[in-house]
């Protein structure tokens, strides 16, 4: 009987409808990435990027150690004797596609050159670009760095 | 024999042992830093420290002698708190520059440090700031890491023997460095940085490439000398980074030279030919594998058709394993149907000393060789048996070498003058007489000479017929000089015959590079219808085939070489550049030409052990074959050495840095040495007006070069000495070894 009742008078659907209209109220929870973040963590493991000096030039001695320890293998290091006899890092390039970001390397790393950072926007059209290399990685580093203090926060 | 106990182990060892020595035994691992087991012990870092039950004192484990009933602790601990602080005070000097340093992955201070559990130093470091030394072409120094551990002064006196390093200054301004801080001048051979347990002696030439965590490791054999070193091949991918050196394993004890350890860049050269090539219309152009062979097998089997098989010649290189050899024979014999394949190596000469022999030789001549220059291992040896056996050591040479400060005497002269001497000396006359006397006298009587020219021949089987005790080492140039003459090479004599009477129509050249051989680069190539080159490089010879086709070096392909000492050992592939072996290449002819032959080392190597009667009991992996003679056949004694008109002589000498054209594609090796040089005596430069890098001109027998100069203060006066191996001197060689010369200078 009541089923009937039910069935006449649509009370379900305006039970559902009211459910409806009370979310339609509430605080909203999805994010309109790309339009908007969504917050994150502060252990998160993002894009990496290389710290560097004062005057600019890398912390990174290219001792290998990244390179070693990757389990994606997905840092390719080349150095060289430069000049004036110093060590010097003639490539560093990292795979974003191939990254797992388990923060590896950023662990390896025995002059805390290399950290995970908190950009996680790598979509891109083509796989070329996944690949990122020194200059991409220290300009990274700029880029946490002016959050970083714009938050007030320390690196 | 003496009993003791190590950490409550009993062992037995003899009575000359180090405590060290018998912890090894006994299985104890104890930390050395200064100690190296081809050295003599020193004592200078105190790391080794052991304790004896009941001897308040502690002991330095490398240098105490064993005693009978010692009681040995090794690990206690007070020993450990002091371990400790002798690292520590270590590091308070030590910069802790490890993730920059060179030495990071394989430094002993680092491992200690890890091992002696440091993890915190007491005292202010006070690291000095001196510059690091860059002026040395192979080794860079870095004082301020210096550990004064005296390994590098110790195995540059006692191996080497070239002192060139010592401690200078005293206390703590105590360094390494050379007499009034002059330029480091040595052979360049490196062992100094090999025994540096830390980064104050540096590879320049791998210097920040790689890190060793980072390199994947071959052992192998070096494929430039005849000395055969065993190595390890440090690699990445298909970049060759470092020589390794492996004390443990081979022959030469660790010890490379300047080739070897610092000359290998020529495998990743960027001049190294990728593609096969075919002439067409005059010119070389690029052409597929296939395309070659094809080209090079239907040729040959027009020429045979057309004038039978005789006229198609193969022509084999010691830089061709002895499988490699092996098949090439079999290409000629089997498949081609010509008599065999011909070398330019000599034959009347088997290995008969090991470097064993002639360490533990109680008299050691060497006749007519720059041996420290043209076989460094092979030199050590015969350094070892002077210095550390001193046995009386006589050189017969033109001018003074090396060995001038081991050699109990020098006979030197013009070429002319040495052959003379050398007659006296199988004579048994005039001063050399002596020296017969004390080889004839000795137990283990040991001489070198130069297997390569057909006079020295006739003086040492002279010489051995007088003392038949006598072992000989024949110095052979190449890689696999030996191997490829076991593995049947026919003597090239007849080959240039049949070249020169155009009897040969056809020659597949497999790595050989006639055009910069002495005796051959007289030789025209011209009439040869096919003359197919395989070389890593556009060589000389290369540059006139008809069809070229690039193969891969020592690095890339597996096999085995057998050394100047008829040592066998295992080459194995490193690295790959994806070129074919001469193996490849050989089979892939074959197939073209009808006849079905293996490329796979190991295959080959059963055919090997069936076919060839030396070799039927080999052990590839380091074994020494036992030849049925040293030397062997009729030589005439020798005239006069040198032929011609002109006021000087000229001889050939050896180099060092480059054996044969191989190392002269090192962008390394080049730097030192680039060109011929005239070595000549301050006394005729004086009389010539020329000095360093001056222009001369040479004429001999009709051909005029010009070489820059070198004034040399070993060479005798009126002798002049060129290397052999570059196009202009192997021209003028290929008239006769010795020549009487015109020198004058140029603009
Ligand atoms: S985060 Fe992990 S996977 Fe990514 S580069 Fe570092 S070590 Fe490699
Ligand atoms: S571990 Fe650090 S210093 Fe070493 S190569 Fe990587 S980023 Fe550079
Ligand atoms: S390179 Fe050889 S000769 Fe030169 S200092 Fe070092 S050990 Fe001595
Ligand atoms: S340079 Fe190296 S081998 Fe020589 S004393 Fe110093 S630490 Fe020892
Ligand atoms: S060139 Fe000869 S002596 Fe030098 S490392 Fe190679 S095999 Fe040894
Ligand atoms: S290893 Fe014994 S004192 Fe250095």
């Amino acid at each position: 009987m009541k089923n009937i009742f039910d069935t006449l008078l649509l009370t379900e659907i305006f039970q559902g409808l009211g459910i409806t209209l009370k979310h339609l109220f509430k605080k909203k929870v999805t994010y309109k990435y790309p339009f908007e973040d969504t917050p994150i963590f502060p252990r998160f493991r993002g894009v990496q990027y290389i710290k560097t000096h004062e005057n600019g030039a890398t912390k990174c001695v290219g001792c290998y150690l990244c390179q070693k320890v990757c389990p994606s293998e997905c840092i390719h290091i080349v150095t060289d004797c430069g000049p004036n006899g110093e060590r010097l890092i003639r490539k560093y390039e990292l795979d974003l596609s191939r990254c797992i970001y388990c923060g590896f390397c950023e662990e390896a790393c025995p002059v805390d050159a290399v950290h995970m950072g908190r950009n996680y926007h790598t979509t891109d059209s083509t796989r070329d670009h996944y690949v990122i290399n020194m200059k991409t990685l220290s300009e990274n580093y700029k880029k946490e760095l002016a959050d970083a203090q714009a938050k007030g926060e320390q690196l | 024999m003496v009993t003791l106990k190590i950490d409550g182990i009993q062992v037995e060892v003899p009575k000359d042992y180090t405590i060290l020595q018998a912890a090894e035994k006994a299985g104890v691992h104890i930390p050395v830093l200064c100690h190296d087991s081809r050295l003599n012990p020193f004592g200078a870092c105190r790391v080794c420290l052991i304790e004896a039950v009941g001897n308040p004192r502690m002991m330095t484990a490398c240098t105490t002698p064993v005693a009978p009933d010692m009681d040995i602790l090794t690990n206690t601990e007070k020993l450990q708190r002091i371990r400790k602080t002798v690292i520590e005070l270590l590091l308070v000097n030590h910069p802790l520059e490890c993730p920059v340093c060179d030495k990071g992955g394989e430094c002993t201070l680092q491992d200690l440090t890890y091992e002696v559990g440091l993890t915190k130093v007491r005292f202010d470091a006070k690291p000095a700031d001196t510059p690091v030394d860059h002026t040395n072409p192979f080794i860079e120094r870095d004082v301020d890491r210096c550990v004064l551990c005296g390994r590098c002064v110790r195995i540059c006196d006692e191996v080497v023997n070239i002192q060139a390093i010592s401690f200078i200054n005293r206390g703590m301004e105590t360094m390494i460095g050379t007499a009034f801080d002059q330029p480091w001048n040595c052979e360049f051979c490196g062992q100094c940085i090999s025994v540096c347990p830390v980064g104050s002696l540096n590879n320049r030439v791998y210097l920040f490439k790689n890190r060793p965590w980072n390199l994947e490791k071959t052992d192998s054999v070096c494929g430039l000398c005849g000395c055969g070193c065993y190595i390890e091949l440090e690699t990445e991918g298909s970049e060759l980074y470092r020589m390794g050196e492996l004390p443990e394993k081979g022959a030469n004890h660790g010890n490379l030279c300047a080739k070897g350890r610092f000359g290998f860049e020529f495998v990743n050269s960027v001049k190294r030919e990728t593609s096969a090539k075919v002439r067409a219309a005059g010119e070389l152009a690029d052409a597929d594998f296939d395309q070659a062979v094809v080209t090079v097998a239907e040729k040959v089997k027009s020429i045979r058709a057309q004038h039978g098989a005789e006229a198609v010649a193969v022509l084999v290189s010691p830089r061709l394993t002895n499988e490699e050899a092996f098949l090439a024979n079999k290409l000629a014999k089997e498949v081609i149907g010509t008599g065999g394949m011909y070398a330019l190596e000599p034959h009347s000469s088997l290995p008969e000393a090991t470097y064993a022999d002639i360490e533990k030789s109680d008299a050691v001549a060497v006749l007519n060789i720059d041996v420290t220059e043209a076989n460094p291992i092979l030199g050590l040896a015969v350094r070892a048996a002077a210095r550390m056996n001193e046995a009386p050591l006589y050189v017969f040479y033109p001018s003074e070498t090396a060995l001038k400060r081991l050699a109990e005497k020098q006979f030197t002269g013009t070429p002319d003058e040495v052959y003379a001497s050398m007659t006296r000396l199988v004579e048994g006359q005039g001063a050399e007489a002596a020296v017969l006397e004390v080889l004839k006298k000795a137990e283990k009587p040991v001489a070198v000479y130069n297997p390569y020219n057909t006079a020295d021949l006739w003086f040492v089987s002279e010489l051995k017929k007088q003392v038949p005790a006598l072992k000989l080492a024949a110095a052979r140039a190449k890689a696999n000089s030996q191997g490829i003459v076991d593995m049947g090479a026919l003597d090239a004599a007849k080959l240039k015959e049949g070249i020169q009477n155009k009897t040969i129509k056809a020659l597949l050249c497999f790595g050989e590079n006639p055009a910069v051989r002495t005796g051959w680069a007289d030789l025209s190539l011209d009439s040869l219808e096919l003359l197919a080159v395989t070389d890593p490089f556009m060589s000389e010879t290369a540059k006139k085939a008809s069809v070229y086709i690039p193969v891969a070096t020592y690095a890339e392909k597996d096999g085995s070489f057998t050394s100047l000492e008829g040592r066998v050992q295992t080459v194995n592939r490193a690295l790959c550049k994806g070129l074919k072996t001469d193996a490849e290449v050989v089979a892939a002819l074959a197939a073209r030409l009808g006849g079905s032959l293996p490329s796979c080392s190991c295959e080959v190597r059963e055919l090997i052990r069936k076919e060839v009667p030396l070799y039927k009991e080999a052990d590839f992996d380091g074994g020494v074959i036992s030849y049925p003679y040293a030397v062997k056949g009729e030589f005439e004694k020798p005239a006069k050495a040198a032929a011609g008109e002109g006021a000087y002589f000229l001889y050939p000498s050896s180099l060092r840095l480059h054996s044969g054209s191989y190392t002269r594609w090192s962008p390394d090796l080049a730097k030192v040495y680039g060109e011929p040089k005239l070595e000549i005596s301050p006394a005729d430069a004086e009389a010539l007006g020329l000095g360093d890098g001056d222009a001369v001109s040479v004429s001999a027998a009709g051909i005029t070069k010009v070489f820059k100069v070198h004034v040399e203060k070993h060479m005798t006066k009126g002798c002049a000495a060129l290397p052999e191996d570059y196009v202009d001197t192997a021209q003028i060689f290929s008239k006769g070894r010795y020549h009487k010369v015109s020198l004058g200078k140029k603009g």
